[in-house]
Formats: structure tokens, C-alpha cells, sequence
């Protein structure tokens, strides 16, 4: 080998030791040492030949590694290259402030985005993942009755004896609470104007049960139940403000019905506490006493109280199970005749939620696909920002600052918008939650509590930060890899291929996500549409609605309570622009009627299934005129008149009733027995269709309408069918009752259309709430386009020019870049419509009437994505036109 | 991006550096030119390459050398080297560490370490 080769060899493997130094210090003494290298070796050749020279080589490589690591470690230089937190912080502050502009649209984009987020984030974290608010919440249990071998009854009250029976049987159970649930009429002292307010009756150990008591006196004692029981009483905090917060309250008496009543405790602020009921929503209640009679001497055969039970800590469903079941087998056998009646327990928790869950999972996966499409729209726009500071990444590596310096300072930046957005976020869910109460359906579970508090803020906040330092981490990992080299090699070509690949990448998933939230969207748009649209069966324009109980304590007579509900009427009938007004006992949509199980013998649709015939009705009680006064169709026959005829108890029964026992024939005339032992016998007068009790969909259970007098309902709701608005005849009504008699309590006044829009409630929040997520989700989406069609179009521009120079017209070139835009939203909707389709499987639960693969909803989003992201494309791409290829090309 | 690098100057000047020094009071050197100097006055080990250039990077952030023009070097007409030279705060820091080793060596000939004058 001659000298030269040799000198060459050396010359690499000096070079290649200087990566053992700092970048810095090799930049800028890298040059000195490999020559001054040169030097020694030239000379250990030409004096020691090849030996002296490998010796140099192995000093070489020992002297570079040992001053490469000191000149690493060199703390004096060290901040230089790689920085500090509280350096990049300051720096990415005073960038920030220098660009307000896309500050403002980072943090503003992310702060509606994860406010958004953050208000389902809420409702989810306090209603589903939340303990309730009880001492080992996960040990309460409802029991309930299956009366499935008698009627199509799964969840039934339990009877008396059922939760004497519980209490009783021990093992796992600890303790039983029966509850019911009553509206009595409520005044703070004789002689004041008396309310409606709902009393929880119970067992005297259900704040023991619960593990929260009163904040103020006591809780009832084990003894004061029964017949013989002390009148005393618990209120709500509520109800206590509402008479004023008064501590020396305690003592005193209140009237329930008219009755004495002693107050002993009230509850805390935060107690809350629903009775869940076996049809129909859990209602909480505004004060409690304990049952008046003994639970174990009531008629076992009816069921009418729901039933609380605590485990002991940690006994498993199973064995709550078990006990429930053999309760239920001694009841059955007592009462029942061993028909088959079983009693199951249910956890609080899970029976509480069931009906809301299946929505708040599709809107907390709407949630997530939101924050997703934010994050990625987030980094797209991080990697935006990040091309056009490429100058100043390379700069500051060139001048030293290592790679993790550079990742930091961008994820620093992100993390600082991401701050900044979560705070902003927190403020906004803050008043998003508030917003989403005020509209939420009003048995929502813990509705109560819903609200932003410190924890959930801080998470939102930290959430917020993670999100943009999560987003900068791409942009940043990218331009730790920017060089001086690299960025003089691709100044030709300003932010080339890989990036750009990158960005494309991002748009396709937020538009794939887009397509997701947007056909949830459409979806639970278009089903909440169908059922306003649905025909509930009877109509509720232009009606009032107010209830008047009439408790046997003010009115002791039935006759009384008769005489007084018509006078009631009469003076309703007098305000000026009402045409009708009759009562009911119970309103649609509220869940709340009775239930008997009737058959008509020798009905000629009898079957001879002994189940089959005799179905479980709805009863209701109205007054005459009722069906005519809320709009129900009338199918056959007539409604009640308001003289009765004496020895005729008249009856009107559905169509679905009617078609089950007269197929053919018509059903007028029919006699049906009814009451104990089926001694009453009831005259049917008139069929008519349904005016729905559950859903406005759909009918359920068959109904059956009474007189009013029939079974003697005593508290009526009226129904006021006016010209006028229904709220402006509200004073008038209230006036006209208190004519009447001024102790009667007026409750619930409120328009017939309130009482859909209640039932209504929880399908219109989900589809604002997917809607909003939907149309977030799009402009995010849409602005993404919107980035890369104008970035592609600045960064084509000599091609582009160099396009028209050569003979395209601009209209060829908008094609060329429309299409680029084009192929990005068509591989997003072909990515985004296979997981729709499982998305489909979630949403089939929250849906009315639609399926989740309803065509004309999917064709119209993707209508509707495409007209959005042609016009995202269109706008940039216009900027073609004004390329003119001469000044581009001399300008290059 | 300046801050206040007192822990640079407050350190005394280290051996290399001095030799360093001494080389570009005589003249502005090369890297390889500063080596052989030092070489030549046989006082001490030759450092390494390394060692070196970090004590002339550090001195050129103190100032007290900075970077001459690049050009050939003398005996090898085509080769283009890398010169330095020294500077005023250089020749200071230098005359401070000579009086210090005077003063050292007066102390020394005081304390009967030295018997003959050295020079």
C-alpha cells in the first residue's frame, strides 16, 4: 500500500472520529483537529512507517472519545445546545405572542373542541363512572318482582311482605327499606297557601341503608313506624330553603294533607336520593315518613312499594340473588298460589343508568372521535407551523442545539397551545354542562350533580396539554432531523415529499372520522325527527294542563271531592277562549297509569291460553269529554256524557284491545269484569286509539279509560283546550281554583306540548350534542383540506407555472389540484364507512325508526361531506388562477 | 443566547493553554505548528490533538485567541490551514500567568528548592 492510500485512510478515519464530538464542536473545530491529524500522521509515516502510524490511529481514536465525552459533558456549554424548560417555555410564550393570529385559531380551535369533549366528559365521569353518593354504594340492590308467569309483567313493586320477608331472611342481606312514593299537599302552617310536594314514605332505616342522614336534628328511629307511629318528618334541604332556611324549624309542625306533623331532621344539600320505580322514571321526593301501617300486614297479592336492599360488604349478586329467590318462593306460596312469582335483585347503579347508558356511550364515543379529529387536525396544523420555522430549526442545529433541544422546543410549543386551549375548554364545559342540565331529560340520573368541578377541570386542563404536546411530537421528531445541508439541498423544492405525505396522511383520517361522527349525526338527527313527527295519539296544541289533589284529610267525603272537581271544572270552563276542559287521572307520556290484568269472557277472541287472555291494561280515569278535550281519535261508539247513567259503569277501551277480544265484530257492548273478585261490571261504550303512555312512537300496553268516579280518583289533573296561548290562561286557571276552594293546592301547571318535549328530552340532547360534534368535526375536517390544498398550491407553483408555460389553461391545472383534494376525501370516506358500519352496531340502540344503515342519511352525509370539502378545496385552489407564469417562472 | 460565563475566567490559565500561548506570542500557528512547539520546548508531555483544539476552542470563546485567515501554509504550497493568533486580553492573561510563575519561582529560590538561576 503506498503512502498516499494510506494518508487517504487516515484522513477518513480521523474524519469519522469527529462524530465522537459534539455536532457544534465539530462544525467548528472538526476541520483544525482532522489536519493537524494529517500532520502527525504524514510525520509517523515518514519517520516510524505503518507502526507509528496505527499506533497514532488508536491515540487518535482513545484522545477522541475521551474529549468528545469531556467537550459533551462541558456544563459551561452545555445549555448552550441542549437548552432548558424554562428557556423554551419563555421562547415559545414570545413566538405565540408574535403570531397571534394562528394562536388564536390553535387555542380557540381547541378550546370549543375540548369543551365540547369536556361536557360529555362530565355527564359520563358523574353518571356512569361516578360511585353514587352513598356509603359502599356497590352493596345496594333493588328488588323487584317478575310477575311473568301471570301477565307480561318483568318488573313489578314488591309487595309488604316482600321486604318484611328481606329484612328478615339475613345472610347477605343486611338490611331492607320499603319506599313509596305519594304527592300530598303541603302547607308550612294551617291556613297558608297549601303546595303539592312529593313524600317519600319508607322504613325507618333508610338513612342507616343510605349511610347519609340529616345534616340538622335526626333521622327517624327503628321504632317510629307503624299505625301507632309519632307523625315526624324529614325534609330536603330544598324544601327547607323554600321555607325559608329556618334553623328553629326543627319541631315545629307541618301539614301534610291537612294532618300535624313534626319536623325531626333535614337532609344535607348533597343528599340525593331517587326511588326507582317499576314503570316510568326514579323520582326523588321533598321530604320522607315512615310508613303509617305495618309493612307484613299488607296484602301480599298487590304490589305497590319498591324495595331497597343492602348487601353485606361483599356479598356477590349471586347470593342477593339467592336470598330474593326464596323470599319470593315463601311469598309466592302465601299469596300466589306457587304460580311461579320470582323476586330479582338489581345493583342501584346499574338499574339506575340502564336506560340512559346506551346514549351516553355513543356520545362518549362521539366525544373521543372529536378529540381525535382535533388532535390530528391540531398536529397538521403543528406541522404547518413546523415547515415554515424549518429555517430556524436548521439554523439552531447548525449552531449546536442537539435534537432533543429542537423536539423540546416544538413540544414545549404544543404543549403550551394545548395548555392554553384546556383552560380555555374548562371554562367553556363549565358553562356547556350547565347549558346541557338545563336541556337534559329531568330523570337523568345524578342530574343534579352534573357540573364541572376542580377535578374535572384540572383533567380537562391536563388533557388539553397532553393533546398538543401528543400533536407536536410529529411535527417535532420531523424537524429534529432538519439540517443546513438538507435545507439548502431542498430549498428548490420548499417543503418536500415526506411531510407533505405526512399531512395528506392526517387530512384522510379526520376526514374518515368526519364520515363516522357525521353519519352518528345524521342518524340521531333524523330518528329525534321521527319522533316529533310521531303521532302520540292525541294532540297537544293549545292545551293547558294542571293537577289539583284533593287529599282525603281536606276533603274527607268522596261525594265532596266529586261535587268540588266539577265545580272546578265549571269555573274553568268560564275563563274566556277555552272550548273544553276535562280531567284525568294520569297524563300521556307520564308513565304513571294503574295496571290490572282483565279478560271479557266469551269474547270471540278468546284463544284459550289462559296468559294470552287475560292481558295486564293500563287503566286510566277521565272525566267526560276527556278524549274530545286532548284530541284522541275516537274509533268506534262514543265517550263519556256528563250525565251518568245510574247502573251502567261505562268503559272506552283501545283499538289494540278491541282487536284482541272482537277480531271481527265490533267491541261496543262488551262486558268486562272488573275490581275484586270481578264483582264490578264494566260496560264497554267506546274504542278509541291509543293516547300514548311510554313512548310517542309506539303504543304499549293496552289501555282502558274509566269515569272518573269509577274507583273514586280523588287528585285530578285538568286539561284546558284553549284559543288562546295555554301559559297565558295559566294565571286565570290558578285564580278559578283557588275560587273554589283556597286550600286546594295547584300543581304542575304547564302546556300539554311540555309533556312531549319532557318525554323528548334526552333524544333532543343527544342529537344536539352528536350534531355539534358532527359540524365540529367537519370544520376541523374542512379546514385541514383547506391547509393542504393551499399548501400544495404554494408549493407547486413553478410546476404549475411551468405547466401554463408550456401550454395547459388554468382550468386544467384546477383540475389537477382539486383532485388532489378529491382523492384525500374519497380515501377518508372509504376508510371512514367500514367503521361506520361497526360504529352501526353501537348506534342501533339509541335509534327510533331509523336504522343505522339508513341509505337516504348516508347518501345525504355523503352529500353534504362532499358539497363541504369541494368548497374547503375550491377556495385555495382558486389561487391557480392568479398564478401567472412568466413573473412565477423569472421570480424562481 | 449571552450569559454570564464567569466560571470560564475565573480559572486559571491550564497548562496547555499557556503553551499555547507562548506559541502565538512568537507568531500566528497552526494546530500542528502550536504542537510542534511545544515539542520543541521538551517541558512537558505533547498534549493530544484533542486536548488541544478543545483549549483552543474554550480560549477562543474567551477571547484571548481568535481565528487567523485561512492560507497556505508555508511548506506545503497547496494545503489551506487553519491559523491562529493571539490577542490583547491573550497576551494579558499570558503575562499574568509569567508573573505568577516568577513570583512561584522567587518563592522557590527563597525556600532553597532552587539553587541556580534558571534561564
Amino acid at each position: 500500500m503506498n503512502s498516499e492510500r494510506l494518508l487517504a485512510l487516515s484522513d477518513r478515519w480521523f474524519r469519522l472520529l469527529q462524530r465522537l464530538y459534539p455536532p457544534d464542536f465539530a462544525d467548528t473545530m472538526g476541520p483544525g483537529v482532522v489536519e493537524t491529524y494529517r500532520d502527525q500522521a504524514r510525520e509517523a509515516l515518514a519517520h516510524g512507517g505503518i507502526r507509528r502510524l496505527g499506533a497514532l490511529w488508536v491515540r487518535a481514536l482513545v484522545d477522541s472519545a475521551r474529549n468528545g465525552a469531556g467537550e459533551h459533558a462541558r456544563p459551561a456549554v452545555k445549555w448552550r445546545r441542549s437548552g432548558n424548560w424554562g428557556r423554551d417555555a419563555e421562547l415559545a410564550t414570545r413566538r405565540l405572542l408574535r403570531a397571534p393570529a394562528f394562536t388564536f385559531a390553535a387555542v380557540s380551535t381547541l378550546g370549543i373542541g375540548l369543551g365540547l369533549f369536556s361536557v360529555v366528559y362530565t355527564v359520563v365521569q358523574t353518571v356512569l363512572i361516578d360511585p353514587l353518593p352513598y356509603k359502599n354504594s356497590g352493596d345496594l340492590y333493588y328488588v323487584w318482582r317478575d310477575y311473568r308467569a301471570y301477565f307480561d309483567l318483568a318488573r313489578g313493586w314488591l309487595g309488604g311482605p316482600d321486604i318484611t320477608e328481606l329484612q328478615r331472611a339475613g345472610g347477605p342481606i343486611e338490611a331492607a327499606v320499603g319506599l313509596q312514593r305519594n304527592l300530598m299537599t303541603f302547607a308550612p302552617r294551617e291556613g297558608v297557601d297549601a303546595t303539592e310536594i312529593a313524600v317519600m314514605f319508607t322504613s325507618p332505616n333508610l338513612f342507616d341503608v343510605l349511610g347519609v342522614g340529616p345534616t340538622l336534628g335526626r333521622g327517624f328511629s327503628p321504632n317510629e313506624v307503624g299505625p301507632k307511629r309519632p307523625p315526624v318528618i324529614v325534609l330536603t334541604h330544598d324544601l327547607w330553603n323554600r321555607l325559608g332556611a329556618d334553623r328553629s324549624i326543627l319541631g315545629a309542625n307541618v301539614r301534610l294533607n291537612g294532618e300535624p306533623y313534626t319536623v325531626i331532621g333535614v337532609l344535607p344539600s348533597n343528599f340525593e336520593f331517587v326511588r326507582h320505580a317499576s314503570l316510568g322514571p326514579p323520582l326523588g321526593a321533598d321530604a320522607y315518613i315512615t310508613f303509617p301501617i305495618d309493612l307484613a300486614s299488607v296484602d301480599p297479592a298487590a304490589g305497590s312499594y319498591a324495595g331497597l336492599v343492602r348487601a353485606r360488604h361483599g356479598a356477590t349478586h349471586e347470593a342477593v340473588a339467592a336470598v330474593a329467590a326464596s323470599v319470593a318462593r315463601v311469598i309466592d306460596e302465601r299469596a300466589f298460589g306457587k304460580r311461579g312469582l320470582k323476586l330479582y335483585p338489581v345493583a342501584m347503579k346499574a338499574d339506575l343508568i340502564a336506560t340512559i347508558r346506551p346514549v351516553l356511550v355513543v356520545l362518549a364515543w362521539s366525544g373521543a372521535l372529536l378529540l381525535l379529529v382535533l388532535a390530528v387536525n391540531f398536529a397538521s396544523v403543528l406541522v404547518a407551523r413546523a415547515a415554515q420555522r424549518e429555517h430556524e430549526f436548521a439554523v439552531s442545529r447548525a449552531l449546536g442545539a442537539n435534537g432533543a433541544a429542537v423536539v423540546r422546543a416544538t413540544v414545549v410549543e404544543g404543549g403550551m397551545l394545548g395548555l392554553a386551549g384546556g383552560v380555555i375548554a374548562a371554562i367553556a364545559a363549565a358553562w356547556g354542562t350547565r347549558l346541557l342540565v338545563s336541556m337534559a331529560p329531568l330523570d337523568l340520573p345524578r342530574r343534579a350533580a352534573i357540573a364541572v368541578d376542580w377535578r374535572i377541570a384540572s383533567v380537562v386542563i391536563v388533557i388539553g396539554a397532553l393533546l398538543g404536546m401528543a400533536a407536536a411530537m410529529l411535527p417535532a421528531t420531523w424537524a429534529a432531523r432538519a439540517s443546513l445541508a438538507s435545507l439548502l439541498a431542498n430549498s428548490a423544492v420548499r417543503g418536500g415529499g415526506g411531510r407533505g405525505r405526512l399531512r395528506r396522511a392526517m387530512v384522510v383520517v379526520q376526514v374518515a372520522v368526519t364520515v363516522v361522527l357525521l353519519c352518528t349525526g345524521g342518524l340521531v338527527v333524523r330518528s329525534f325527527d321521527r319522533l316529533l313527527r310521531a303521532d302520540p295519539g292525541f294532540n297537544p296544541e293549545g292545551v293547558l294542563t294542571l293537577r289539583v289533589p284533593m287529599p282525603p284529610q281536606l276533603v274527607p267525603k268522596l261525594p265532596d271531592a266529586f261535587a268540588l272537581q266539577e265545580r272546578i271544572e265549571q269555573a274553568l270552563r268560564t275563563i274566556s277562549g277555552v272550548t273544553g276542559v276535562s280531567a284525568t287521572s294520569t297524563l300521556p307520556l307520564t308513565a304513571g297509569a294503574s295496571q290490572a290484568a282483565i279478560t271479557i269472557p266469551g269474547a270471540p277472541g278468546l284463544t284459550g291460553n289462559a296468559e294470552r287472555d287475560r292481558p295486564l291494561v293500563d287503566y286510566i280515569r277521565v272525566r267526560p269529554e276527556y278524549p274530545a278535550v286532548i284530541g284522541m281519535r275516537l274509533v268506534e261508539g262514543r265517550t263519556f256524557e256528563h250525565t251518568r247513567r245510574p247502573g251502567l259503569e261505562e268503559v272506552l277501551i283501545d283499538r289494540s284491545m278491541a282487536r284482541q277480544f272482537f277480531p271481527t265484530g265490533s267491541a261496543i257492548g262488551a262486558k268486562i269484569p272488573f275490581g275484586p273478585d270481578g264483582k264490578d261490571v264494566l260496560t264497554v261504550v267506546g274504542v278509541v286509539e291509543q293516547a300514548r303512555m311510554y313512548d310517542v312512537h309506539k303504543d304499549d300496553r293496552p289501555q282502558m279509560y274509566f269515569r272518573s268516579e269509577y274507583g273514586g280518583s280523588r287528585s285530578l289533573t285538568y286539561v284546558v283546550r284553549t284559543e288562546r296561548d295555554p301559559l297565558a290562561i295559566a294565571p286565570e286557571a290558578r285564580a278559578a281554583v283557588r275560587q273554589v276552594d283556597a286550600r286546594l293546592a295547584v300543581a304542575e301547571v304547564r302546556p300539554l306540548t311540555e309533556v312531549i318535549s319532557d318525554a323528548l328530552r334526552q333524544q333532543r340532547v343527544s342529537a344536539v350534542m352528536i350534531s355539534s360534534f358532527a359540524v365540529g368535526a367537519v370544520v376541523l375536517a374542512g379546514m385541514g383540506l383547506f391547509g393542504i390544498v393551499s399548501g400544495s398550491v404554494t408549493r407547486r407553483r413553478h410546476e404549475l407555472a411551468l405547466r401554463l408555460a408550456v401550454g395547459a389553461d388554468h382550468s386544467r391545472l384546477m383540475r389537477l389540484v382539486l383532485s388532489e383534494g378529491a382523492m384525500l376525501v374519497s380515501l377518508g370516506v372509504l376508510i371512514g364507512a367500514p367503521v361506520m358500519y361497526v360504529a352501526g352496531g353501537i348506534l342501533r340502540g339509541v335509534l327510533v325508526g331509523v336504522s343505522p344503515f339508513d341509505p337516504v342519511t348516508l347518501v345525504s352525509v355523503a352529500a353534504g361531506l362532499a358539497a363541504v370539502t369541494l368548497v374547503a378545496c375550491y377556495v385555495p385552489a382558486r389561487r391557480v388562477l392568479r398564478i401567472d407564469p412568466a413573473q412565477s417562472l423569472r421570480a424562481d | 443566547m449571552d450569559r454570564p460565563r464567569r466560571d470560564l475566567e475565573a480559572q486559571p490559565l491550564r497548562r496547555v493553554e499557556f503553551h499555547i500561548l507562548l506559541s502565538l506570542a512568537a507568531g500566528e500557528r497552526h494546530g500542528y505548528g502550536i504542537l510542534q512547539d511545544i515539542e520543541a520546548r521538551r517541558e512537558a508531555a505533547v498534549p493530544d490533538v484533542g486536548t488541544m483544539y478543545r483549549a483552543l476552542a474554550r480560549m477562543a470563546e474567551l477571547g484571548y485567541i481568535e481565528d487567523s485567515t485561512r492560507r497556505p501554509a508555508p511548506d506545503s504550497a497547496d494545503e489551506r490551514r487553519n491559523y491562529y493568533r493571539i490577542t490583547e486580553a491573550g497576551r494579558r492573561a499570558a503575562r499574568a500567568e509569567v508573573k505568577q510563575l516568577e513570583a512561584l519561582m522567587r518563592a522557590a529560590r527563597l525556600g532553597g528548592l532552587v539553587t541556580r538561576p534558571v534561564k
